[in-house]
């Protein structure tokens, strides 16, 4: 087979798998969406003290829409900055070996370890109380190593050659990373901090350690209010005997998937539109 | 021109050189990719640098628009010196020596976008505020990529054919209207009919550039350039009139290898 031949038949291949991939998760993503608006309107607006039948998801939703915007507007331009300056700006010191590894390592410290820290470092020291500021910023820590880990490997996968034409053309070094080197990164960058994103949304041991509430009165409307969030909502009520409560507990589980799918819905889209377009 | 014709002008025949290096030594990390090089580049003439493969031609280049100093663990000794002027004092700003001093590389990347895009960067990264339009017609004319819709600047870079896309970071560099034009390679990875075009748009710009370019091509050497450098394991064994070097080289090595055989 030529090669343009056997190019569009790789591009026929690719398009039938694409709609195959979409149809699916189409389907997944409307079950999941109708189990959660069941859920949302037949129990009540917040988890209830005993009562399963008056007990709703409202309140820890919004709790994870907040630690998950606070968790990107943190983790993410520090996470992306600390990977450009190790791999674009950096010398490649011993000390520069150092902190790269203490990164990475730190990607694998497991969130458990985090929520002690949050603890000490956020609830205690500062003063901040089991809020949704302190889960959120126990969150963006947890968050940072694998943003660096994952936008560090995009950088590197840049070819040198990138760097060197843009260089040649008389562009200074911030000129060749702001316009040629984090464009044609941006793809695996936007995808790297999505699945960061996500793990740090579906994450309940760090939040379940700095405390989490099971039960709360009235959703989060500011960082200072009481941490609540779907996973530890799923946990709090997994841990309940009275009937009712279990399949709360399931509910909850499946919109969690469904609050990540619509997550990383919108962030598949905004790489769509600003990533692999430009290539 | 006759002086040209004729293949006789010798480095430094009178004319003060635009670029002349005196001494250079360049390594990396341990490894010396050259050794003592001196070489005069007449203003306006074309100089080819011919030699085998990792013998130093393109850090050569590179040296010429201080491209090897972004490498990490490289260190230079000697001076270059460019229309008169250190070429490292402090002064002088290295992307204006790029600039000035403009490089195709061998490994010419395509930035992502358009060819527009593509043409733009380096005038961007100038702060050009004219016409970019209007410069990268003229630049993309002088290879052969326009036409008159005009549909060439918004063609994606990644689109283009091998030869289209050496053409158009042949206009990338020129849209910069450098003094001299550095190529590495200019035809390779080209097919035979591709590569031949290639270089009969390098030779139209003789007249209007000082041109150095290697090349592993030595029959290439000799149909382009006015003087010619024969580089070995990073010395400069001979550097004179091409047409002198090629019928009667004076090292026994540089013989060798125009004639092929092994030594």
């Amino acid at each position: 087979m030529s090669a343009p031949a056997r190019s569009r038949e790789n591009h026929r291949v690719r398009r039938w798998l694409r709609a195959l991939g979409g149809v699916a998760a189409g389907i997944t993503l409307a079950a999941l969406g109708m189990l959660a608006v069941v859920l949302l309107l037949n129990a009540g607006r917040s988890p209830d003290a005993g009562i399963s039948a008056s007990s709703g998801l409202v309140s820890a939703l919004a709790g994870t829409l907040w630690l998950a915007l606070l968790t990107a507007v943190i983790a993410v331009p520090v996470g992306v900055g600390a990977a450009v300056y190790l791999e674009e700006y950096a010398p490649r010191t011993r000390a520069w070996r150092f902190l790269a590894s203490v990164l990475t390592n730190l990607a694998g410290v497991p969130p458990v370890v985090y929520g002690i820290a949050g603890l000490a470092l956020f609830v205690r020291g500062m003063g901040l109380g089991p809020s949704i500021l302190a889960g959120g910023l126990t969150l963006a820590v947890l968050t940072v190593p694998r943003v660096v880990a994952s936008v560090r490997r995009a950088l590197a996968s840049v070819p040198e050659s990138l760097r060197w034409n843009a260089l040649g053309l008389g562009a200074t070094r911030w000129q060749v990373v702001r316009d040629q080197v984090l464009r044609a990164a941006a793809p695996d960058i936007v995808r790297g901090c999505s699945a960061a994103l996500l793990r740090a949304v579906g994450a309940a041991a760090p939040l379940l350690i700095i405390g989490a509430a099971g039960f709360t009165t009235f959703a989060p409307a500011s960082p200072g209010d009481p941490l609540t969030a779907l996973p530890t909502q799923t946990f709090a009520w997994t841990a309940r005997p009275q009937a009712g409560f279990p399949a709360l507990a399931a509910g909850a589980s499946v919109t969690l998937l469904f609050v990540m799918a619509l997550i990383g819905l919108v962030l598949w889209d905004l790489r769509r539109r600003h990533g692999e377009a430009r290539r | 021109m006759s002086a040209r014709d004729e293949g006789t002008r010798t480095a430094g025949d009178g004319a003060v050189p635009v670029l002349s290096a005196e001494g250079l030594t360049v390594r990396f990390g341990e490894k010396t990719a050259l050794s003592d090089v001196s070489i005069e580049i007449p203003r306006g003439s074309t100089v080819s640098i011919i030699g085998p493969a990792g013998s130093g031609k393109t850090t050569l280049l590179r040296s010429f628009n201080r491209m090897n100093e972004v490498i990490p663990g490289s260190s230079q000794a000697g001076t270059i010196r460019f229309a008169g002027g250190d070429l490292h004092s402090a002064a002088m700003d290295p992307a204006e020596v790029r600039r000035r001093i403009g490089m195709v590389f061998e490994d010419a990347a395509l930035f992502p976008g358009s060819v527009f895009d593509n043409l733009a960067f380096g005038l961007q990264a100038r702060g050009e505020e004219g016409d970019l339009h209007g410069i990268a017609e003229v630049a993309l004319q002088a290879v052969g990529l326009w036409s008159e819709d005009a549909e060439i600047l918004e063609t994606r870079a990644s689109d283009l054919s091998a030869e289209e896309r050496r053409r158009m970071c042949i206009a990338r560099t020129l849209a910069l209207e450098p003094d001299v034009l550095l190529v590495d390679e200019p035809t390779s990875t080209l097919d035979p009919a591709a590569a031949a075009r290639v270089e009969s748009l390098i030779h139209a710009f003789r007249d209007d550039y000082t041109i150095v370019f290697a090349t592993c091509d030595h029959t290439q050497a000799g149909r382009l350039s006015d003087l010619t450098a024969y580089l070995d394991s990073g010395r400069l064994l001979e550097y004179g009139p091409t047409q002198t070097l090629f019928t009667n080289p004076r090292n026994p090595r540089t013989e060798f290898y125009l004639t092929g055989r092994l030594q």
